[in-house]
């Protein structure tokens, strides 16, 4: 049913894994509760209904890496009121950005032969495309951390992120800190709200939400300078940050 | 526009090409390439699981899984008895939660003649609360011994990181007991439901270790028409085509093109099912391509029952967290194969005497299938004569949802 008071939401998705869709509906009736009060008028995962006209709000998950994804980008902007990112695909540019453009071709070639001509062009953020109003990051996003946003976006209201970094959630949980066992952690400057997940299960923390505004990257560095081989600390910030712009800084 | 060509509710970007002059289908998969055979190389071998599983959200603890597999046969690793039972119940989850995804709430809107599974909360609710039901069940599972529901945290070479507490698996215990009705419900559903009728003649292919129903242990390739391999030489067994108009790759099996997933595995395997699921089989038409939804529902069920086996298991006994460690000159070349949701998966790892990666080939289930889907589609095409342009499209695209396909892992 059509609700014209309703905001049209347009939730599409580019190359990628479709985990942060994955996320989305495992929030089950919170998703359910948050679907209601808005009109979702394309959707292709979900449903076969397709409108093509404004969007108060698009979600793309994904990195737009063919031709025609990135001309889709910019026409799903001119349609939009508000454009989000949604997972590190989309804001960082997430795991295919860890090749670099120039290495591509030999990789077509390896992979699929001298005569296939690949569409892909480069692993990149949107936002190295168009402009982007809110980035809700994460490899995958986190499914309640994502609805405290839509809900505050359904509602208008100013959008923002938690005011901690990886590093504070995880000291909340107790968790033995990975720099003091000379293991590299990138929690100290990572944006946090993941709840420090991958450091709960004992898998490092390679920043996928981000780099928090204001974080000292070069203090990180200097400590990941002590223990570990400048090929293991480049590991680490190739994971998700090889295209963003914490890269330049280094 | 352009987007349009996509064929809603699967797994990424595929379109269908109808030539309806001449009568022939032929698919298109347009997924952007992220290249993860090329991604991999030069990193350490433990990024494999990490990275590979990303390759998926709909699957992810599958390729997780395959890669730790492939790097441990690569460095001589053989992990415990409580590792293989915890990677056995993620692998149950791991079927429950993409099939529970796949068959609700993008296949039987289908059936049931609505658009989406958003509508089946207002319209059928009753199935809309089994499967939510279902999905919240297998991601707990998940959270509980991988570390999250969608892409695993706590897995690594030789074990895991962090297993769970026993106080988390009694927990889990009594939820799955509490649920049971729901995985009863789900078989119960999918047998009743109204598929189209045709009849294809179909050949299945399965992993198996010729003890159980396949998932994560796996030693032969077994057909459905007694022509079976070695998993060794599954890139000689299953032969990809390249084809310059689609991103992804048809895989064929002994040049012909064959069924994989849960209708192949439910063809091949039916005496190693639970034996609450032996009923709903009477309802499972092997030759029709559509039935597959049914027996992912069929799965589901198993799958359940065994998750509870396998729990129970795992609180009777002493649980051992140590991780294997590498052998003495290991091969350093090492094979993963699981049965993923949709089928076999193989990943192919080489390494060095760094521990780097040198190759990696990765081999989905979605690859093996698009030769069947269009050869199936090429049937409906041949068999009903009478339809309109329209009504072909629709039925294909169902066709095309009803075997499931995962563009994404299929691309890769």
């Amino acid at each position: 049913m059509t609700n014209d008071k309703k905001l049209k939401l347009g939730l599409f998705d580019f190359t990628d894994c479709e985990g942060c869709q994955v996320e989305l509906v495992g929030l089950k009736e919170k998703l359910l509760a948050l679907s209601e009060r808005v009109d979702i008028v394309n959707w292709r995962l979900g449903q076969a209904k397709a409108q093509w006209e404004q969007f108060d709000i698009a979600l793309i998950e994904g990195t737009p890496l063919t031709p025609g994804e990135i001309d889709l980008l910019k026409i799903i902007r001119e349609k939009s009121r508000l454009l989000v990112g949604l997972g590190t695909c989309a804001t960082l540019g997430g795991i295919p950005a860890i090749l670099d453009k120039e290495e591509r071709q030999q990789w077509y070639n390896k992979i699929y032969g001298p005569e296939y001509e690949g569409r892909g062009v480069d692993a990149l953020p949107l936002s190295a495309y168009v402009k982007i109003d809110f980035l809700i990051h994460g490899c995958p996003i986190s499914g309640n951390e994502a609805a405290r946003i839509f809900s505050d976006l359904i509602n208008g209201k100013k959008l923002n992120y938690k005011d901690y970094s990886v590093c504070f959630e995880c000291k909340l949980a107790n968790l033995p800190c990975r720099l003091l066992e000379k293991k590299p952690c990138l929690g100290p400057i990572a944006q946090g709200a993941c709840g420090a997940i991958c450091l709960k299960g004992g898998s490092a923390c390679y920043g996928c939400f981000g780099i928090k505004e204001g974080a000292n990257v070069g203090a990180l560095l200097t400590i990941l300078n002590k223990f570990a081989s400048e090929e293991e600390i480049e590991n680490y910030f190739s994971m998700f940050h090889n295209k963003s712009k914490l890269y330049d800084h280094r | 526009m352009i987007i349009d060509e996509f064929i809603a509710k699967i797994e990424g970007h595929g379109a269908l090409d109808i030539d309806w002059a001449n009568k022939k289908a032929r698919l298109r998969i347009l997924e952007g390439e992220r290249l993860f055979e090329g991604i991999l190389v030069n990193r350490p071998a433990e990024e494999a699981p990490w990275i590979t599983s990303r390759i998926c959200g709909v699957c992810p603890i599958a390729h997780n899984l395959a890669s730790v597999k492939a790097a441990e046969a690569a460095l001589g690793i053989v992990p415990n008895k409580t590792t293989i039972l915890l990677r056995k119940l993620m692998m149950a989850s791991q079927i429950i939660q993409s099939h529970v995804l796949h068959a609700f709430f993008l296949a039987s809107p289908d059936y049931l003649g609505i658009d989406s599974g958003i509508e089946l909360a207002k319209k059928n609710p009753e199935i809309f609360k089994t499967a939510i039901n279902l999905k919240g069940i297998g991601d707990e599972i998940s959270l509980a011994v991988a570390g999250r529901s969608v892409l695993p945290t706590t897995t690594t070479i030789g074990g895991f990181h962090k297993i769970p507490a026993k106080k988390t698996l009694t927990e889990l215990s009594g939820k799955l007991e509490k649920n049971l009705n729901y995985a009863i419900a789900a078989a119960k559903i999918f047998a009743k439901l109204n598929y189209p009728q045709y009849n294809i003649e179909l050949e299945f292919i399965s992993q198996t270790d010729k003890k159980n129903y396949p998932g994560y242990e796996s030693e032969i390739i077994i057909s459905s028409q007694k022509d079976d391999s070695a998993i060794e030489d599954y890139k000689n067994d299953i032969q990809e085509e390249v084809r310059l108009d689609s991103t992804a790759k048809f895989g064929r099996y002994h040049e012909k093109a064959i069924m994989v997933g849960a209708l192949a595995r439910l063809a091949t395997h039916h005496d190693y099912l639970d034996p609450v699921c032996r009923k709903y089989l009477r309802a499972t038409n092997f030759n029709n391509p559509f039935h597959n939804n049914l027996a992912q529902a069929i799965e589901i069920l198993h799958f359940y029952k065994k998750a509870q086996e396998i729990v129970g298991i795992l609180l009777r006994e002493k649980l051992d967290p140590t991780v294997a460690v590498p052998s003495a000159n290991p091969p350093l070349k090492g094979i993963g194969a699981v049965e993923a949701p949709r089928g076999g998966l193989y990943h192919e790892i080489h390494l060095n005497d760094k521990g780097k990666i040198t190759f990696i080939n990765i081999i989905t289930p979605t690859v093996q299938n698009l030769p069947s889907m269009e050869k199936s589609a090429q049937a409906i095409l041949d068999q009903s004569p009478k339809i309109s342009l329209a009504e072909a499209r629709k039925l294909i695209e169902m066709l095309i949802r009803a075997y499931d396909p995962c563009i994404t892992c299929a691309v890769h």
